[in-house]
């Protein structure tokens, strides 16, 4: 082995001065000024999705507004690739690692999660958006009460069927805790009336199965009179299927979410209504929320439940609606 | 003709029991749409095939499916480029990664599993990334309706996917059974080394199976967005590789390499697509749609094996 000389020693030593006087200068800034007796740390919170969709590029906007808003917080947006538990754990556990001061997550799977949840509860600030764990230890569940988002879809159902009618539920999958609430909420709604509920059919998170099992129902149920869509890619799904089945107004199309296809819709007439979450509000308020908690305020997540109200957009209100949401989200108008 | 027989007869088989238990099954609407998604599944499904029978494998066409058609949306309505412009970039791409997976296969000796297990993980990365996870759509095709209405259109009354299909597959049939090209391909699938010791440029070979299969993915991925008229880039297209695969292997394709035929990916990509439809038909709950596909499937195969074995004892062998 050969000596290194004292050309390669003095390289190495003024490398690593060079890391080290690096890794300086990014600290100081989150450790104040020289000559401040507190040093003001950056909260590093923490917002896990379920899922990838473009639904949480809303509420990805919504903790950005917060973070500006605050100005001493660092927000991490996480996004799954699949709605798996196996995915979110892995994700949590690094969060954990990274030293995050509070974590705000969708669970995939609540009653399943709740020991892994009180695990993270355990090591720090964990509060639950979109999807509540309420058998854990979250301290909060900021979010919307799926339960009446989904009596609001019945409603609508009810409205677009004056005279009842067969209708037909699509979803990704039941075994998830909002697909199940709005479900019973819609059963719940339309209980008495002349609105009848034919299936639920499932497609795995696939938007091309998805519209497959809604072309395939127009097949099936030629006098079906509402396709119904619970999760944010079924609305779009269900308007190819009615489109290209040539039914647009003979098939009534009830949705939830606001994708951009939905909203075209919605204008269009094609699709009757849909309720939105308001996932800028989950993002914004799970930021807030957890930043007031931590610098003393507990009464920012008190009561268990905070409940953003959803929407229902219609004809009458798609306009301006995709105005406002093209405008959180930094697009041209 | 046997393994595709057996494959075919399973196919008229399910075909003839789900229109005697729901007549719709035939229906005008029914048949355009399920030869719309067989138009779909099926071009991929030969590029899959191709690839196959050179002994390799392609793990990230679902990705690809993803990257192609974000850039597509991103290409048509956000950088404004003309359509044929856009449309031969989204088809050019797959075939350049194509040609990458072999170059890595061929030249660095790599396995196909893992360049295209890599590809896989890559492509919907890249994806994600350049659509920060948002769904990109197609919208009101503004400066593009032509191309919309063409890919969702009809041709002769078969939708433009299907029509597509037969075309490629008339294609397809000519160069993997009628040409040198073909021969090669099949050749190296058995034996690789043998056919490199014949004086053949079995790199040049592999290299064009693989582009070739790029093609067609290629125009399956610009089909498959204007199907749903957005591309989620974390879902579009996951997993579809085992849907090509399956067809592929279900039509004769050994994994091993050196068999396979265009009718029988045909028939494959078919058997599936109506598997999934007779679920939704005869109102098989939605949980069991994949059940259903593995149990038939497996039924055929087992089934398909037991003639094989019967006629090979018959002619004398074993």
């Amino acid at each position: 082995m050969k000596i290194p000389s004292l050309h390669s020693i003095a390289l190495i030593l003024s490398l690593v001065v060079a890391v080290n006087g690096c890794g300086q200068r990014e600290s100081a800034p989150s450790a104040a000024g020289t000559g401040d007796n507190k040093p003001v740390r950056k909260l590093k919170l923490a917002f896990v999705s379920n899922t990838s969709a473009s639904f949480w590029t809303i509420a990805r906007a919504g903790t950005a507004q917060a973070a500006s808003e605050l100005g001493n917080v660092e927000v991490d947006f996480r996004m799954p690739s699949t709605g798996g538990v196996a995915e979110q754990r892995q994700i949590l556990d690094d969060l954990i690692a990274k030293g995050e001061d509070g974590i705000a997550i969708s669970p995939n799977d609540p009653a399943n999660q709740t020991e892994f949840l009180n695990k993270i509860a355990a090591q720090t600030l964990l509060i639950c958006h979109d999807s509540d764990a309420p058998a854990s230890k979250r301290v909060c569940y900021i979010g919307t009460d799926n339960k009446a988002a989904g009596m609001q879809a019945g409603q609508l159902i009810k409205q677009a069927l004056p005279n009842g009618g067969k209708i037909m539920v699509f979803v990704g999958s039941m075994d998830a805790q909002n697909a199940k609430e709005r479900f019973a909420g819609i059963k719940k709604e339309i209980e008495g009336s002349n609105v009848q509920i034919l299936d639920v059919r499932t497609d795995e998170t696939d938007p091309v199965r998805a519209q497959k099992n809604a072309e395939d129902t127009l097949v099936k149920y030629p006098d079906v009179a509402c396709l119904v869509g619970l999760w944010a890619y079924n609305g779009p799904a269900i308007l190819n299927a009615v489109r290209s089945g040539g039914l647009q107004g003979k098939v009534k199309i009830v949705c939830f979410d606001e994708n951009a296809e939905t909203l075209a819709g919605v204008a269009e007439g094609t699709i009757y209504a849909t309720v939105v979450q308001q996932p800028f509000e989950f993002g914004r308020q799970a930021i807030l929320g957890m930043s007031r908690y931590l610098t003393g305020h507990q009464e920012a997540l008190a009561g268990g439940r905070q409940i953003i109200p959803t929407l229902s957009i219609q004809k009458g209100n798609v306009a301006e609606f995709s105005a406002r949401l093209k405008k959180i989200l930094g697009q041209q108008p | 003709m046997r393994k595709e027989l057996g494959i075919f007869l399973l196919l008229i088989a399910l075909c003839v029991v789900t229109a005697a238990i729901n007549p719709r099954f035939v229906s005008h609407a029914n048949l355009t749409n399920m030869s719309n998604v067989v138009g779909l599944f099926g071009l991929f499904s030969l590029g899959l095939g191709l690839v196959i029978i050179t002994g390799g494998i392609d793990l990230s066409v679902g990705a690809m499916f993803a990257l192609t058609g974000v850039l597509l949306a991103m290409m048509l309505r956000e950088w404004h480029w003309r359509w044929p412009v856009a449309v031969a970039a989204a088809v050019a791409l797959p075939m350049l990664l194509g040609w990458g997976h072999a170059w890595l296969i061929t030249r660095i000796k790599l396995q196909p599993f893992i360049v295209t297990l890599c590809g896989l993980l890559i492509y919907r990365g890249v994806a994600r990334f350049l659509a920060q996870d948002a769904t990109k759509g197609f919208g009101d095709a503004e400066g593009f309706a032509g191309l919309r209405d063409f890919a969702t259109g009809k041709f002769l009354g078969l939708p433009m996917p299907f029509a597509i299909l037969i075309l490629v597959s008339i294609l397809m049939w000519f160069v993997l059974h009628r040409s040198v090209f073909g021969r090669y391909l099949l050749a190296i699938g058995r034996n690789e080394e043998a056919v490199r010791f014949s004086g053949i440029n079995t790199r040049r070979v592999i290299m064009g199976a693989y582009v070739l299969a790029g093609a067609l993915t290629g125009i399956a991925g610009v089909l498959l967005a204007f199907y749903t008229n957005s591309v989620s880039p974390s879902t579009h297209g996951n997993f579809y590789e085992l849907y090509g695969i399956a067809a592929a292997v279900l039509g004769g394709c050994s994994l091993r390499g050196g068999e396979g035929s265009v009718i029988g990916i045909l028939i494959g990509a078919a058997l599936l697509q109506v598997l999934q439809n007779l679920v939704n038909l005869l109102g098989i709950p939605s949980s069991l749609n994949f059940a259903v596909m593995g149990a038939v499937v497996l039924f055929g195969v087992i089934a398909d094996q037991i003639f094989q074995r019967r006629a090979a004892l018959d002619q004398g062998r074993h």
